[in-house]
């Protein structure tokens, strides 16, 4: 049986013991949850209106397509079924849905700040699904899944680079590459003009322009109002903003708490390590999905 | 519209870029100033009751405009209704300066802007695109073109606080 099967029908007479694969994937008994788990919170206020109008606003978006999703209200706990079709905008580190391209109102919101996204198995033999994990109790992983691999892989990488943490990152590291070229700008008109130096002040980088000010995303040093709580060793999406709230120099001393080596404590290497970590876990996914086929190839076998 | 709020809820408990007790009042007419615990994380402004850890609600930050009312306070409305303002009040003008400029640039798009602006700079400066060594210079988000029309020109123009 092959599973890279493309349609979301499952075409029995076509697979040879298909009906022993699906109960690979059977749904599994969920325990019903202890009603001491539930912690009853008044629901929290959100400028849904305006978040709306964003959404919807001729700002371009960062990607968009159709996916399958399984979330919504009334939906099961575990995923089942093929999803239901909508779809996705994404605009910055928010991931809307809409019951079509033409649909003036958005069905759902992820914020998607903390999270990380991996490959995934689709309760139906789907081969290009997808998951947004976040390190949050009680959080089940949002499923998606796209329509061919090639978009897999895209939504993979444009969700995992969502992050307004990720935004930050680069952002500052152009702003220090500008500071660099400037200077050097500036030092390089030193020693070429002897005379001039009037004008040097007006070549030197405006001080009144944002990315030169410290303060310009957050305060260098963590004054008692800058912090309140601290989010403790988290998943790596979740460790960026603690990490760039100690400001440059203790990038480079490595002093972040993310489970990336303190090696990583410059943009490139990081960059590197996600582009890195997406092709293992498509290796891994890869190589257990085909052990489970052959797993299951053996059941047939009394 | 659903929004996945126990995600939200944990973000409020990160470490914010800035964080006070202000006087806050909604939007609603006759509506009451109160002391409230306010919170910016990433382009979320969280407000939370003075004594407790749940936030009561949150504002996304995106096209919002940021305006001084009376000395010592601001206003945060958004560009489809912007007589419809959230009102803060801080203890000293220097207070409310702060939260005013933080605010300001606390949207993924403000920092879109930045990107695209450094980009164009270092371009102009280097000949070199600071992106290619990274191999993201094709990604959407970092194009000029994912910028709503009305923002581009002055993206490339000379000034960056011309957009504000």
């Amino acid at each position: 049986m092959h599973l890279c099967c493309q349609g979301r029908h499952f075409q029995g007479s076509q697979a040879p013991g298909n009906s022993r694969w699906l109960n690979c994937v059977a749904k599994q008994e969920t325990p019903p949850r202890p009603v001491s788990s539930v912690v009853f919170v008044g629901a929290m206020k959100l400028n849904k209106r305006s978040v709306a109008h964003y959404a919807l606003s001729d700002s371009p978006a960062d990607y968009t397509g159709f996916l399958r999703t399984w979330g919504g209200p009334g939906a099961p706990p575990t995923p089942s079924g093929t999803g239901r079709r909508c779809w996705f905008v994404l605009k910055g580190n928010l991931l809307f849905s809409f019951e079509s391209r033409e649909g003036r109102a958005p069905l759902s919101l992820v914020v998607l700040e903390g999270c990380t996204v991996e490959l995934a198995e689709a309760p139906m033999p789907e081969e290009f699904a997808f998951a947004i994990h976040f390190d949050v109790p009680g959080v089940r992983p949002h499923l998606l899944a796209a329509d061919g691999q090639v978009a897999q892989e895209a939504w993979v990488k444009a969700l995992s680079r969502a992050s307004f943490g990720y935004m930050r990152l680069v952002v500052r590291e152009l702003e220090s590459q500008l500071q660099d070229a400037r200077r050097s700008l500036a030092m390089h008109r030193c020693t070429s003009q002897k005379a001039g130096a009037s004008r040097q002040k007006q070549q030197a980088p405006d001080s009144r322009s944002p990315g030169l000010e410290n303060s310009h995303f957050l305060p260098r040093d963590c004054t008692p109002l800058g912090t309140v709580e601290g989010g403790g060793c988290r998943l790596v999406g979740q460790d960026l903003p603690e990490w760039e709230l100690q400001g440059p120099t203790s990038l480079l001393l490595g002093r972040g708490q993310s489970p990336v080596s303190p090696e990583t404590s410059c943009f490139s290497t990081l960059h590197e390590w996600y582009g890195q970590e997406i092709l293992k876990l498509r290796q891994g996914w890869q190589q257990r999905a085909q052990g489970k086929q052959s797993g299951c190839r053996r059941q047939d076998k009394p | 519209m659903r929004y996945n709020e126990k995600e939200l809820r944990a973000l409020s408990q990160q470490p914010a870029e800035m964080a006070a007790e202000l006087s806050m009042r909604g939007p609603k007419k006759g509506s009451v100033a109160k002391r409230r615990l306010v919170k910016l994380v990433v382009n979320f402004l969280f407000y939370f009751r003075t004594d407790e850890a749940e936030p009561l609600g949150a504002l996304l930050l995106e096209r919002c405009r940021v305006a001084q009312e009376e000395p010592g306070g601001f206003s945060i409305s958004f560009i489809e209704d912007p007589e419809r303002k959230y009102y803060f009040e801080c203890c000293t003008q220097e207070q409310c300066q702060e939260w005013m400029e933080a605010l300001r640039r606390a949207s993924y798009e403000y920092m879109r802007r930045s990107l695209i602006f450094y980009r164009n700079e270092i371009r102009k400066m280097t000949g070199k695109d600071p992106l290619e060594q990274f191999g993201i210079s094709e990604e959407t988000r970092f194009q000029l073109s994912s910028l709503p029309r009305d923002r581009r020109a002055s993206c490339v123009g000379t000034q960056l606080d011309e957009l504000d």
